[in-house]
Parts: structure tokens; C-alpha cells; sequence
């Protein structure tokens, strides 16, 4: 084990994968020569050369068609997006190339491919560069869409997305990249896609959270705990495929289930959590799912309303005193 | 292709029938327009009629059998036609209960319950693991009515509180919820069953020990009243006997009533009507009786006083005034009563109302009043003055606004210009409903009826 950053491990994954698999190569913009927007890459170009690591234009719907094309070809593209807000000008080439042409082709053609880049908002970036991503990709049948909160599940993550034969949405953090963890070195270490984690055990209340959100999460059980009630946090991991047992399993314990998610919550994935967990565990629940989300409104810039508009600890703790009917 | 028969609706005011009698067997043919059996509905029993041609394939009811409007009650279609789709499973629990004795797996299960054994394999526990994937989503437990509460309000409370309750047999309606807006969450159900646990058993009651020092101790007032036996026989509650209370209770509980009584002096009514009855004979006519008088009287009362001839709408916002004037009579009959109706009486005479009055007693006493034979009525009347009744009060008909409950004519000294002689006297008493009729348009009402009693002729005119 080594106490690597999020960025680290991140890195690590995807050389360790270089080394062991010459199919694979990393393109993006600034991954190479500047050693990536957030120095994810750092080092790369040196080990791997220009040829496997490389740099491209400001052009997201020619340089994801390019690794999706390369997929079809038998490559291993991982492609980087600055941030996921860009992706959305390569839409076309991820939900409609990527996700469909195994289907449309009958199964002949696969693309495994891995995009990856950071998601949602981390500041005061404003409206556009904010967005998070997860709910509209997860809802397209073909992409598997992970989104990690530790340097350990991001390397162990990673690899597996890497050697999937179908395309994989790895979903990081911009505010995450210097958060250390131990990281296992083993150079096949591999976590299982669409695997929840129980982060911390409790019998009073179920919070699911992923990213930054599980980070939240875990400080709301802690000031929880303080006043008595014993939350057990999931973190999710993978969003699609959902490992859903995991939270029912802890639903049917607690009877009670936050979900924190910072991304905006209409048809979000905290709202496809909600429903699966009714579907699944109604006769168990003592009080209606609780949301906690970013608001239902641009990002905004000043520091007053980002603040109100991103979800919070305490909103958190509330949400939690609620479904608990602990201030009833 | 089979056609199902349904129960249909007869009245305004009917909500089941009771099918009184088959008259066609299954396996016979029918055509469109023959009667396959009488229906007894809430007022009178009425012909069922097939609308197509065809065999009747199957009863799906039995003689004496009540059932809603609009439920199935025969099967007709084309001879040896299959209808299983149309029985639904029904029909299909012969297989199941066939005697499988043979098979000893079962043994042990139908020697549990010994009536009906059941296939044990179909129920899933609630208790079984958790998780395993796709059984949650699978498992479909018998659905259960939402529970009310003393008055009859949904009950509000969280699933699994429903669940724990459903488990411990404890009835939700009598937990009080402390969740938002009154909702019953799980540790109110459990309090509930921690309660129910701790209180005592009811004992038996048992003779006061006698005190150890055998002085008389002075017995206690027994806290329960004591149960005394009283026999009683039980019949089924009628169709009829279910709308007369229904539409009664919802007239007195709405419709606030409040009664006017008048003395009216029927001296001369009577000369009249012997009068007329003389000449009625003479010409073979209906006799003329003093209810006739009376419904004729308030036909003529009712075109002058709109707000009597009227009804009360709550739902719509609305007051109706009749342009028409329909009396209502009502008629005892074996098994309650029914109020035939004299259509425009106020533009009948007095032998055409004493002619319709009977056939439609008649009628209603052998149950053969049609529909539009005893609806619409706008006013009505009730008469008890034939078993001696000097006056009484009487419920609203709804939705009528009033009606004229008449008392017996009475022999009595009454006094005239100062001397006492023999008089004629009949007081009428008319209910109200107070959200149309006010006390002074009731009582200016009650005085164009009584004039037009005291002087007969006067509805000639």
C-alpha cells in the first residue's frame, strides 16, 4: 500500500494498464506536453511517447469519434475530457456511437473505451463549466458510468473500466485530485464494476452518496452520531450498473434512506435511486426518501448563492433528522 | 361470441339488485326482448329483458342473490361455446380442491387443516432473507384496504408501520400517529403493541371475596351493566328498506327541517265532495276521496308558492324551482312505502287524480311501479289521518323542499259566531327544509291550501 493522491492513482492505473496492454493510449487535450490540465498525466509522455499519449485540439467531437473508431479497430482508447461540461459537444459521438454501434452492429464491433475527466461543480466556475454529467449519460442503455470518491476505488476502478470491452464514463473530481488515500500497488488490482461499498455501519438511517457527495456524507454521520443516530453511508461507486441489493440490504435494516447528490435533482440519480429503493423495499420504510441536492437552477458564481445552491452538511444532518421524525 | 349480462340500472336511486327469480334455465335458448328474470331493486321488482338473441350459457348468480350495478350475472353466446376467459378463475378452483390424498408430501399439511387443503407452496414469508435478488420484487402480499379511523378518514402511516401492524393484528385506526401531519411511523405502532401487551387481560367476573372479619361489606355497584338474554329473530334488511333509511337518514342529517301545523275546517269539503261523488257515481267516474281533495289543493297551492314547488342543491350551488307540479303520494305497502307520483296535478281534475291515485297504489302494493311511475315527484304528501292519526310530522322526500304530513278528520264542537256546534276539522302539518322554504313562504303556503280546502269551489274556478 502507498498513500497516493486521487490524481496519483489515477495516474498509476492507467500506466500500470499502458505497460501491461500496448493497445492501450491515453489522448486529450494538454495530456501530454503540459502534463495534463490537472497533472493527472504527469510523466506520461516521458514513459509512453508521443505516440501513445497524445495531445489533440480543442475539439471533443473529433478526438471521441477518433478513440471511439479506434476502439472499433481493436485499440484501448482512454480519452480525457478537460472537464465533463466539454463533453457535451461530443455528445453525439458517446451516446449515439458509443453506447449503440455493439448493438447496431449486430455485436461485431465493440468500442472499449474509457472517457474520464472530472465532473460537477468545484466552485466558482459558474453555470457552464458545473454540470454534473452521471443522470444523462447512466440513462443510455450501453455506457457504464462509474464516479469515485477515494484514490484507492479510482485505481482499482479505473483498471477494470480499462479492461472492459464496452465503453466506461469514469467520473473524477476536480476538488478531489489532491485528496491522499492508501492505494494498494498491486499491479492487478482491480475492483469490481458495479459493486457498492458500505462505508460506515449504522442501524438509524441509510445515506447513499458518491463523489464529493460521499465526503459530505460521512461528516453528516459523524455530527449524526454526536446526537445520537447511527447512519450507515453507501457508497455507490458504480452508477450504472446500480448495485442496488447493497442499498435495499441496508434499507430493509434502517427503514430509512437519504440520498446525497450534488447534481441537480430532476430525473437525477438520487431520483432513480429513490425509485428503485420504493420498488424494491416499500413495506420497509418507515418515512417517504429524502433528496439532498444541488438546486433545481443554474450554478452560480457568487460565492453567497453557490454556497446555498450546492448541498451541505447540515442540510444533510437535516434530512436524516427528518426521515428518523427525530424533531417530530 | 358471448355476451355478458350485467346487472343494470333500474332507478336513480338504486345501487344493487337482488335477483328474485330466474326465468329462463341455462341451456335455453333466448331471443332480444324475452324476460330472463325479475330484479327487486331499492323500489319496486322489475323485468330483466335480453337485448340479444342467444343461449344461456351461464348463471353466474343464484335466486335471492344481491349484487351491484353493473356486476355479471349471466353469460349468453352460441351453443357449446367456450367462456372460461369470461369465468376468470371462478371455475378453475375445481382442480385445485380435487382429493390429491395420494400424495404424502401433502399429507402432513391437509391433516393441519382439515377442510380445504390449500397448495402451501404458492405463500411466501415475509421473513425469508433479505436480498435476494429479484424475490423482493417478486413477492406480492395480498393487498390489504387502506385502514380508516374512527371517522372514517384514510389513515395515514408509513409502510412499514402498516406492515408491523398488519403483523401484530393491530388495527391502525385506533394508533394515533406522531409523524408529520398525524402519520403513524413504526415506533408509534410499536408503542401501540407495548401498550396492548401491558394492559390486563379482561378477567372474568368473580364474586367479592368475602372479608376476612365477616362484617357485611357493602356491595359495589357492578361496573358493567348486567347482560340479560333478550331472543330475537333476524330477517335480511330489503332493497327497499336500505333506500327508505338511506335517503330518509340523508334528509333528516341535511336538510334542516322545521314544521307548521294548520286547523283546517273540512265542513264543507265534505258537503262537496259527497256532492261530487254522487255525480261521479252517476257517470261511472272514480270517486273523489278528501286525499284527492287534498293533493288537488296543493297542486294549486304549489303554482302560487314557487319556493315550495322547489328543491335545494348543495353540490351545485344551486335552488331549483319546477316549472312543473308533481305531487308524490305516498302508499304503505307490505314492505315499507313508496310515493307514486300525480304528474301536473294541477292541471287534472279531481276524478282523473282519484283514478291515477288508485291504479298507482294499486300498483305500488303488487310491486309494479315503474320507475317513472314514482321519480320526479316536486312536493309529496303522507296521510295517517285513516288509522285515527290527528297529526304527526313528517321527513322531507329529497330532494323536495317541502312535505304536508295530513291528519284524520275530527268531529268536534267548534265555535261559530259565538255558538258551539258540530264541526269537521283536519290539521295538516307541513316540513320544511329551511335551506329553501322560510317560515313566513311555508306558512303563506299552508294558508292558500287551507283556503282552497274550506272552499272547494274555489279550485274550479
Amino acid at each position: 500500500m502507498a498513500e497516493l493522491q486521487l490524481r496519483e492513482a489515477i495516474r498509476a492505473a492507467m500506466s500500470e494498464e499502458m505497460r501491461r496492454d500496448d493497445k492501450v493510449f491515453l489522448m486529450g487535450e494538454e495530456v501530454a506536453e503540459y502534463n495534463g490540465a490537472y497533472k493527472v498525466s504527469k510523466g506520461m509522455l516521458d514513459e509512453f511517447g508521443p505516440d501513445r499519449v497524445i495531445d489533440t485540439p480543442i475539439s471533443e467531437l473529433g478526438f471521441a469519434g477518433l478513440g471511439i473508431g479506434a476502439a472499433m479497430n481493436g485499440l484501448r482508447p482512454i480519452i480525457e475530457f478537460m472537464t465533463w461540461n466539454f463533453s457535451f459537444v461530443a455528445f453525439d459521438q458517446v451516446v449515439n456511437n458509443a453506447a449503440n454501434i455493439r448493438y447496431m452492429s449486430g455485436g461485431q464491433f465493440g468500442t472499449p473505451i474509457v472517457f474520464r475527466g472530472p465532473n460537477g461543480a468545484a466552485g466558482q466556475l459558474a453555470a457552464t463549466h458545473s454540470n454534473s454529467v452521471e443522470a444523462i449519460y447512466a440513462n443510455f442503455p450501453g455506457l457504464k458510468v462509474i464516479s469515485v470518491s477515494n484514490p484507492d476505488d479510482a485505481k482499482g476502478l479505473l483498471k477494470s473500466a480499462v479492461r472492459d470491452d464496452d465503453p466506461v464514463l469514469f467520473l473524477e473530481s476536480e476538488l478531489m485530485y489532491g485528496l491522499k488515500g492508501e492505494v494498494s500497488d498491486d499491479e492487478d488490482y482491480t475492483l469490481p464494476i458495479g459493486k457498492a461499498r458500505v462505508a460506515r455501519t449504522g442501524g438509524d438511517v441509510t445515506i447513499v452518496a458518491h463523489n464529493k457527495s460521499y465526503h459530505l456524507a460521512m461528516n453528516a454521520a459523524e455530527e449524526l452520531a454526536k446526537q445520537g443516530y447511527e447512519a450507515e453511508v453507501i457508497d455507490p461507486r458504480t452508477i450504472k450498473p446500480l448495485d442496488i441489493d447493497t442499498i435495499v440490504e441496508s434499507v430493509m435494516k434502517t427503514n430509512r434512506l437519504v440520498i446525497v447528490d450534488e447534481s441537480n435533482p430532476f430525473t437525477s440519480f438520487a431520483s432513480e435511486v429513490s425509485q428503485q429503493v420504493q420498488e424494491r423495499a416499500f413495506d420497509y420504510l418507515d418515512a417517504p426518501v429524502a433528496r439532498v441536492t444541488a438546486a433545481d437552477t443554474p450554478s452560480p458564481y457568487a460565492p453567497n448563492l453557490y454556497e446555498a445552491y450546492m448541498p451541505s452538511v447540515d442540510e444533510a444532518v437535516t434530512a436524516c433528522r427528518q426521515v428518523l421524525y427525530a424533531d417530530a | 361470441m358471448a355476451i355478458t349480462i350485467e346487472m343494470p340500472k333500474l332507478s336513480d336511486t338504486m345501487e344493487e339488485g337482488v335477483l328474485s327469480a330466474w326465468l329462463v334455465d341455462e341451456g335455453d335458448a333466448v331471443s332480444a326482448g324475452d324476460i330472463l328474470a325479475q330484479v327487486e331493486t331499492d323500489k319496486a321488482t322489475m323485468d330483466l329483458e335480453a337485448f340479444d338473441d342467444g343461449i344461456l350459457l351461464k348463471k353466474m348468480i343464484d335466486e335471492g342473490d344481491a349484487v351491484p350495478i353493473g356486476e355479471m350475472i349471466a353469460v349468453l353466446g352460441e351453443e357449446g361455446e367456450d367462456i372460461s376467459d369470461l369465468l376468470g378463475d371462478t371455475d378453475g378452483s375445481d382442480d385445485a380442491t380435487g382429493d390429491d390424498a395420494s400424495s404424502e408430501a401433502e399429507a402432513a399439511s391437509a391433516e393441519a387443516a382439515s377442510s380445504q387443503p390449500e397448495p402451501a407452496s404458492t405463500e411466501t414469508e415475509a421473513t425469508a432473507s433479505p436480498a435476494g435478488d429479484g424475490e423482493l420484487a417478486e413477492r406480492t402480499p395480498e393487498p390489504v384496504p387502506a385502514p380508516t379511523n374512527a371517522s372514517g378518514e384514510r389513515v395515514k402511516a408509513s409502510p412499514l408501520a402498516r406492515r408491523v401492524a398488519q403483523e401484530h393484528d393491530l388495527d391502525l385506526g385506533s394508533v394515533a400517529g406522531t409523524g408529520p401531519n398525524g402519520r403513524i411511523v413504526r415506533s408509534d405502532v410499536e408503542a401501540a403493541i407495548e401498550q396492548r401487551e401491558a394492559a390486563p387481560e379482561p378477567t372474568p367476573e368473580t364474586a367479592p371475596a368475602p372479608s376476612g372479619d365477616g362484617a357485611p361489606t357493602p356491595q359495589p355497584a357492578p361496573a358493567e351493566s348486567v347482560k340479560i338474554d333478550v331472543g330475537y329473530d333476524t330477517e335480511p334488511i330489503s332493497q327497499m328498506r336500505k333506500a327508505i333509511s338511506r335517503r330518509l337518514a340523508q334528509s333528516k342529517f341535511t336538510a334542516p327541517h322545521f314544521y307548521l301545523t294548520i286547523d283546517v275546517d273540512m265542513a264543507h269539503a265534505a258537503s262537496v265532495r259527497a256532492e261530487l261523488n254522487e255525480r261521479a257515481e252517476a257517470q261511472d267516474r272514480a270517486r273523489i276521496s278528501y286525499n284527492d281533495l287534498i293533493t288537488k289543493a296543493c297542486a294549486l297551492a304549489l303554482r302560487e308558492h314557487d319556493y315550495v314547488n322547489a328543491s335545494y342543491h348543495a353540490d351545485e350551488g344551486e335552488i331549483r324551482l319546477y316549472d312543473d307540479v308533481h305531487v308524490g303520494v305516498a302508499v304503505a305497502i307490505d314492505e315499507g312505502l313508496i310515493t307514486p307520483v300525480i304528474r301536473n296535478a294541477d292541471q287534472k281534475g279531481l276524478t282523473q287524480i282519484a283514478a291515477e291515485t288508485r291504479e298507482l297504489a294499486g300498483k305500488a302494493r303488487d310491486r309494479e311501479l315503474q320507475p317513472e311511475e314514482y321519480e320526479g315527484a316536486t312536493f309529496t304528501t303522507s296521510n295517517l289521518g285513516m288509522f285515527g292519526i290527528e297529526e304527526f310530522t313528517a321527513i322531507l322526500n329529497p330532494p323536495n323542499a317541502a312535505i304536508l304530513a295530513i291528519g284524520g278528520i275530527r268531529d268536534e264542537p267548534v265555535v261559530e259566531d259565538g255558538e258551539i256546534v258540530p264541526g269537521k276539522r283536519m290539521k295538516v302539518t307541513l316540513s320544511c327544509d329551511h335551506r329553501v322554504v322560510d317560515g313566513a313562504v311555508g306558512a303563506q303556503f299552508l294558508d292558500t291550501v287551507r283556503g282552497y280546502l274550506e272552499d272547494p269551489m274555489t279550485m274550479l274556478l
